[in-house]
């Protein structure tokens, strides 16, 4: 704990400077407002990230023994909700440290009291508990029997937040700000935090005093995400551990059961392998995960290409791709809990080329949705650096960089499972991921893919130096050239990542 | 005599200063019915564990029809079918799509299981469940399900880890009676369990393992003499005789 603690610290403190350079870099106006713009759109993806657990059903966690012991104690539900709630904030509790020294950073750099640092990380806590319960709402609406039109509404609800949550990315487009779209920002969680936390580290010249409307107002966010958990716990808990019935499995509602879509005859193995976890995917609700991580990166690729500013800088573009690659990593991590891995231990396939085809089954459906997001993108940037080559070939590289960073991460998460992650025997709550309670794998984790990706990276960076070095009449053939390393690069890398999880399979005893 | 099937030879198995197996030398004959019985924590799933290849041994070697499992475990895994104690199954999948899946794995070819799969439900009597999703089911028609995808792939030789675990009598007998047939076609049948009775009367053979060793191998008659006991004596008798002598 205290090396994962200390290394996040310094990782923050570390990021904390280029973000606060990064976000002073636009130059449209204040480096403050800037950076709160900026902050903000982290606490939104943050709060993204946790609706995302939720919808896979890591809200809650619950595990088999509490529904043998707990369940059956005389304890009201909602303080079970309650207190898995409190025992899930724990590891949030363990980001203060980190979430200080990110502030403590900002105080140097605007040279304001070190206190402020200190309020600041209490405020982000009470952002962060809220985020717990969102996510813990959202699990418990999962399996709520709203009716179609309130299921409706409540869909459309969360899509709001969570587009509002992009909001802040908006305005960094230019001529995009409206007095209209801020005042939106600025009453929504993480608005409201960044707000309170860049006003108080950046010392916007406004007393303490002022911030109390907007505190009072996260309070009611609070308030509200927690009487909403209480309220569904009291009439849903009971659901969560329902295990499906299959007269009610039907999508069309009319009770006849589930329609078996496995069709092995005429398909290799491997082609049996994808479908299988397809099919899985798609009936524990993951591939809903799945689509919404694509889809917020696929927004998020269009938006920041908007911005102008990647045309900038396309290495600073491939850094927040890879964080926000991360989310969809968390996909990939839960592929263990649903194996049954004493059947394919006892049988005779290889585990390397097991591991490789639920890689694909799962990948796949995450890196179509990016490629039309990358056309997009690509049709938006590339005619307008037609005349400047270094930028054009640094865009192409970046572009064809991002589907491959994505793909990276998702190899390295899914070794990492295998390495340590936990298959579960949970029959009744086997659609609940087992939530990621170790900061310091997790910080390995991020560390070993930041490794993986690190020369995609570097191939980017340089590839401006290098056609400079070569001369412009190279561009095409490096271009080529460049983009067949990285890919070759790519290839070889998950190859050799997915190979080291099928052999942890083999050799793990505990799974 | 008999064509030995499956011979251990000094298996050992060491979890850090744990000895699970300590030395355990078996043989089993091509056909039998072979009980291994023992207490709770004795070391039978171990045993069955590394047999099967999901456990590797710390010394010792298994050799099962003359392929040695711990040099080539696919050649052996082909022939050896396996169900574990509380089998976990892929929930959210039907039983349809679960045998085709495990047959597929298990190299089945499409023709076979066209026809073995109904077959097979059919006579298990779960015909009824075939687009069930397994985790909807009972216990009892779960472990019906992870019987059948046990032997899709034809094994000549079946290790069954407590298959009658949690069943009730009219499954337990239903189990019993697939065991002699399946038995009576030539396979092989190692089974663990605590159901004496069971062991007794579908047995050929008895292995009784304690605290990581073989305390006596043989049929019930050779056994009653081993503990010295009466010749009528109860297989439950006999057991706790040879175990508190341990």
């Amino acid at each position: 704990m205290l090396l994962g603690e200390t290394a996040l610290s310094a990782f923050l403190l570390f990021a904390g400077s280029t973000f606060l350079s990064f976000s002073t870099r636009f130059g449209q106006s204040g480096g403050a407002q800037i950076t709160e713009a900026s902050w903000g759109l982290v606490l939104g993806f943050y709060l993204i990230g946790l609706v995302q657990s939720g919808f896979s059903g890591a809200g809650l966690p619950f595990v088999s023994a509490d529904v043998d012991y707990v369940f059956t104690a005389p304890v009201r539900t909602t303080e079970v909700f309650t207190a898995k709630v409190l025992l899930n904030s724990v590891t949030t509790l363990l980001a203060f440290p980190p979430i200080f020294f990110l502030y403590l950073r900002a105080t140097f750099f605007y040279d304001t009291p070190v206190i402020t640092a200190v309020v600041a990380g209490l405020v982000t806590l009470v952002f962060f508990f809220m985020g717990l319960l969102f996510s813990a709402d959202i699990t418990l609406a999962q399996r709520s029997n709203l009716g179609r039109r309130m299921s409706i509404l409540k869909y459309l609800l969360i899509g709001l937040i969570l587009a509002a949550s992009m909001m802040p990315l908006i305005t960094l487009i230019p001529g995009a700000q409206s007095s209209l779209l801020l005042g939106v920002i600025h009453l929504l969680p993480s608005g409201i935090v960044a707000e309170i936390t860049v006003g108080l580290v950046g010392d916007l010249g406004i007393g303490l005093g002022s911030y109390v409307f907007d505190f009072a107002l996260l309070l009611v966010w609070l308030a509200g995400f927690s009487i909403i958990g209480v309220t569904m716990s009291r009439r849903q808990f009971y659901e969560l551990l329902q295990v499906t019935n299959p007269d009610q499995s039907d999508a069309s509602g009319n009770g006849r059961g589930v329609i078996s879509k496995l069709n092995p005859e005429g398909k290799s193995v491997w082609s049996v392998v994808r479908s299988k976890e397809r099919i899985l995917m798609s009936r524990t609700k993951e591939a809903r995960g799945l689509i919404f991580s694509a889809l917020i990166l696929s927004v998020f690729l269009v938006i920041y290409s908007l911005a102008g500013t990647f045309t900038s800088s396309p290495t600073s573009f491939l850094l927040i791709l890879f964080i926000i690659g991360s989310f969809g990593s968390g996909n990939a991590m839960s592929w263990i809990e649903k194996e049954r891995l004493w059947i394919l231990k006892t049988s005779s396939i290889s585990l390397r080329a097991y591991v490789k085809n639920v890689f694909l089954a799962r990948a796949t459906p995450l890196l179509l949705f990016l490629t039309p997001a990358i056309a997009v993108v690509a049709g938006l940037l590339i005619p307008g650096n037609l005349g400047k080559p270094e930028i054009l070939l640094s865009i192409v590289l970046a572009l064809i960089g991002a589907v491959q960073i994505a793909a990276i991460t998702m190899g390295g998460s899914m070794y990492f499972a295998a390495r340590y992650a936990q298959s579960s025997n949970d029959d009744i709550l086997a659609v609940q991921a087992q939530n990621l309670t170790n900061i310091k794998r997790f910080v390995f984790q991020t560390a070993f893919n930041l490794l993986m990706v690190g020369p995609l990276m570097l191939l980017v960076l340089a590839a401006g130096w290098l056609l400079g070095f070569f001369g412009i009449d190279t561009l095409v053939p490096l271009g080529i050239m460049l983009a067949i390393a990285g890919l070759g690069y790519s290839v070889i890398i998950l190859n050799s990542v997915l190979n080291r999880a099928g052999d942890s399979i083999r050799r793990r005893e505990d799974l | 005599m008999l064509l030995a099937d499956l011979i251990v030879e000094n298996l050992t198995k060491k979890y850090g200063d744990v000895v699970a197996l300590n030395n355990v030398s078996l043989k089993i004959g091509s056909g039998e019915i072979v009980g291994l019985l023992g207490p709770n924590g004795a070391g039978k799933s171990t045993l069955l564990k590394i047999i099967v290849g999901i456990l590797r041994p710390t010394s010792g070697t298994v050799v099962l029809d003359g392929i040695d499992i711990l040099n080539e475990p696919e050649a052996a895994k082909k022939i050896i079918g396996y169900l574990p104690e509380n089998a976990s199954l892929y929930t959210a999948l039907t039983v349809t799509e679960f045998l085709q899946f495990v047959g597929k794995i298990r190299a089945v070819s499409d023709q076979d299981l066209d026809s073995k799969i109904p077959e097979s439900l059919r006579a298990f009597d779960i015909e009824d469940k075939k687009n069930a999703l397994v985790g909807s089911l009972s216990k009892g028609t779960k472990q019906k399900v992870a019987i059948i995808a046990s032997m899709l792939h034809d094994p000549r030789f079946l290790v069954l880890d407590e298959p009658l675990s949690g069943l009730d009598p009219k499954t337990q007998r239903f189990v019993n009676q697939w065991i002699t047939i399946t038995a009576s076609r030539g396979v092989t049948v190692f089974l663990s369990t605590h159901n004496l009775d069971i062991a007794q009367d579908y047995a050929n053979k008895i292995a009784i393992i304690d605290r990581g060793k073989i305390v006596a191998v043989g049929e019930l008659n050779s056994l009653r003499k081993m503990a010295n006991t009466k010749d009528d004596a109860r297989l439950g008798d006999v057991f706790l005789k040879l175990t508190e002598s341990g």
